[in-house]
């Protein structure tokens, strides 16, 4: 579905990578590895067009990415290297945020065994900014639960997550490949997740 | 359909928000007060003075508080990631600026305006002003917060430096300051100066997405 | 004409005009002074502080024109993506600000013994006083972002948005009735001012132009290898 030919992005002049060849179709899980600094963020941030490339074009669906860009936002879900739940607010009102304004076709009784799994039901009524890093980081996950859409993106998922939280995202990232969705994602060292390509930067 | 549930939630987002936030709301509007009570301690308690040059007074501190809260403006949502998440669930860079805009007059300039009767009562302000003040000032907010909504996401990237955010609002409302106190000072000419203050309202709405969600874009591209 | 919007042929031109445009310019102005202090006669109503206009309204013109300079390769810069406006908004916004002081300074000076008063708030001096803090925070911004490429961005759109000052500065004294008179010098009609002032008037003008382009040159260059060097 995204196919990237040739990418290069420019910084400052200076060049963060070169001609990066990728593609993603449904049912595929690409890991992209590199040291600090290496662009992995920015790759991501490219294949969602808020980066400008310097040279190369990514396609979705056959055509240019950038003419079709909102078509191709309502089938991804991104989650950054930093969480974006509401400090201010409980969990459950976050979850209930997000719910509403993504437009969920979820319905509340999946939402509530995605919680469970989390293990995230005794914090429904705390502010998120109590919560310990890995915890706002499991309920950012929930996000990629509640909009429900077919690729996901995610930058460094497993980092600051206990063992049992990888074991679930693994489960979880397997489930969604054997729904036909796709899958791109960050991560200097891998668990033992099943990739089907990988891209070193 | 989908679109405009999309914006009321938004809206609701922002409501929760901001009831979370509702001291610092409240903060602003201490502000306001306390600055009113200085002006006054400063040129001393006559009446005649004090209504003489109450609507200008009056004026100045409500550009000053609406200013003190500009670094909410985008800032939050820009630090923990929601504009690009925004961004990528189908708001354009101009539609969030809109958006935003427009919940910052509701939740930061509407409370200014429920006060202007009690302010105007402090500075002896007769009610043909004080009603002149609150029609210019509920055009003006909205062009405040236009302006506001420029300058904050020109300096998203500003670390050092927030300040120069208020001084650019500051520096852009002063069209807006003097035709709005010349509206209240020379109440015949009311239709007219009220036509050139929507004038500008207008121009600056237009703007507003434009120049911000230029600036916007460019933050997040370069975050 | 390239040479106004690529870096490497300005730098080769300018190596050619520096130094006759710094001879030029101080001839000019060893020219002007003469002129504009003992070849010129007094003013019958004003005497002799008609003189302050040999300084007040060269800067005050380009003090405009600097500015107006910044807006064009603003344009320039966002809409063509010209990055050399880049470099000219952040090397001449301190040239128009010291235009914009000196035409200040001397404005107030002359205002005391005509007017009575070192400042009045009319639509003029108020305008350009304006003008004077855009300048200033034109100069902030460059100072107080980290990151140039949006740094020099953020400086295009806030000229932008600033240029609107620029009309106002202009027809001031001819929309409200300021204190401040009216343009004595224009192209399409006969100026009203006598041949005798016209003179240093112009040549003041051009000296100013002059060194304005001499320093404008150095700030440029200096901008230009900054940024191969990768320092700002």
């Amino acid at each position: 579905m995204i196919i990237v030919k040739d990418l290069s992005v420019e910084r400052l002049d200076k060049k963060i990578f070169e001609n990066i060849n990728l593609s993603l179709t449904s049912g595929n899980i690409t890991i992209l590895k590199g040291r600090n600094g290496s662009g992995k963020t920015t790759l991501l941030k490219t294949i969602l067009n808020i980066i400008e490339p310097s040279s190369g074009s990514i396609y979705w669906k056959g055509k240019l990415l950038k003419k079709n860009l909102y078509d191709f936002y309502k089938h991804v879900t991104y989650i950054a290297d930093k969480t974006s739940s509401l400090t201010k607010l409980t969990v459950k009102d976050n979850i209930n945020i997000w719910n509403k304004i993504f437009l969920s076709n979820i319905n509340n009784s999946q939402i509530e065994t995605a919680i469970k799994n989390l293990k995230l039901e005794n914090y429904l009524n705390h502010k998120v900014g109590i919560l310990s890093f890995g915890e706002t980081k499991k309920l950012e996950f929930l996000r990629l639960i509640i909009e429900n859409k077919k690729i996901w993106i995610l930058d460094e998922p497993l980092s600051s997550l206990d063992e049992d939280s990888v074991e679930l995202i693994k489960q979880t990232f397997e489930d969604h490949v054997a729904k036909e969705g796709s899958i791109i994602f960050s991560s200097h060292q891998n668990p033992g997740i099943y990739v089907t390509e990988e891209i070193n930067l | 359909m989908k679109f405009l549930n999309k914006i009321i939630f938004f809206f609701y987002r922002e409501y929760k928000l901001n009831l979370s936030g509702v001291q610092d709301i409240l903060t602003n509007i201490i502000f306001f007060f306390v600055s009113i009570f200085i002006f006054i301690f400063s040129i001393g308690p006559d009446t005649d003075t004090i209504s003489l040059i109450g609507v200008g007074i009056l004026w100045t501190l409500l550009l000053l508080s609406s200013t003190l809260s500009l670094r909410k403006f985008y800032q939050e949502d820009f630090e923990n990631g929601n504009l690009l998440i925004m961004h990528l669930n189908g708001f354009s860079y101009g539609l969030i600026a809109i958006l935003k805009t427009i919940s910052h007059f509701i939740f930061v300039q509407i409370p200014f305006l429920i006060t202007i009767p009690i302010a105007s009562i402090l500075l002896n302000i007769t009610n043909d002003k004080a009603f002149y003040l609150f029609a210019s000032f509920s055009i003006g907010s909205l062009i405040l917060s236009c302006l506001g909504s420029i300058s904050s996401s020109m300096n998203l990237m500003n670390q050092r430096n927030f300040l120069l955010g208020s001084v650019i609002v500051m520096i852009f409302s002063v069209p807006v300051v003097i035709f709005s106190v010349g509206l209240i000072n020379l109440e015949e000419d009311f239709n007219s100066l009220i036509n050139i203050l929507f004038g500008i309202l207008l121009i600056i709405f237009v703007i507003n997405p434009w120049a911000s969600g230029f600036c916007l874009k460019l933050s997040l591209e370069n975050n | 004409m390239k040479f106004l919007v690529n870096p490497n042929k300005f730098n080769k031109v300018s190596n050619y005009l520096f130094k006759p445009v710094l001879v030029l310019s101080i001839i000019l102005f060893s020219l002007g002074l003469l002129f504009s202090f003992y070849l010129s006669p007094d003013d019958y109503q004003q005497g002799s502080t008609v003189r302050i206009m040999y300084i007040h309204v060269p800067s005050a013109w380009l003090a405009l024109l600097t500015y107006a300079i910044m807006t064009i390769y603003s344009i320039a810069a966002l809409a063509f993506r010209i990055p050399f406006g880049f470099i000219i908004n952040t090397a001449v916004a301190p040239i128009g600000a010291v235009f914009t002081l000196v035409c200040i300074i001397s404005g107030s000076l002359w205002g005391k013994p005509m007017w009575g008063t070192w400042w009045v708030w009319d639509a003029r001096l108020t305008s350009v006083a304006i003008l004077f803090i855009v300048y200033l925070i034109v100069i902030f911004i460059n100072l107080s972002f980290e990151n140039r490429v949006i740094k020099e961005k953020v400086v295009a759109i806030f000229i932008l948005v600033g240029s609107v000052n620029l009309p106002i500065v202009k027809f001031s004294v001819d929309w409200w009735n300021t204190l401040h008179q009216t343009a004595t010098i224009s192209k399409l009609s006969k100026p009203s001012i006598d041949p005798s002032m016209m003179t240093p008037l112009i040549i003041m003008t051009f000296a100013f132009m002059m060194i304005g382009i001499a320093i404008a040159i150095l700030r440029i260059k200096t901008e230009i290898i900054s940024r191969k060097l990768n320092l700002s």
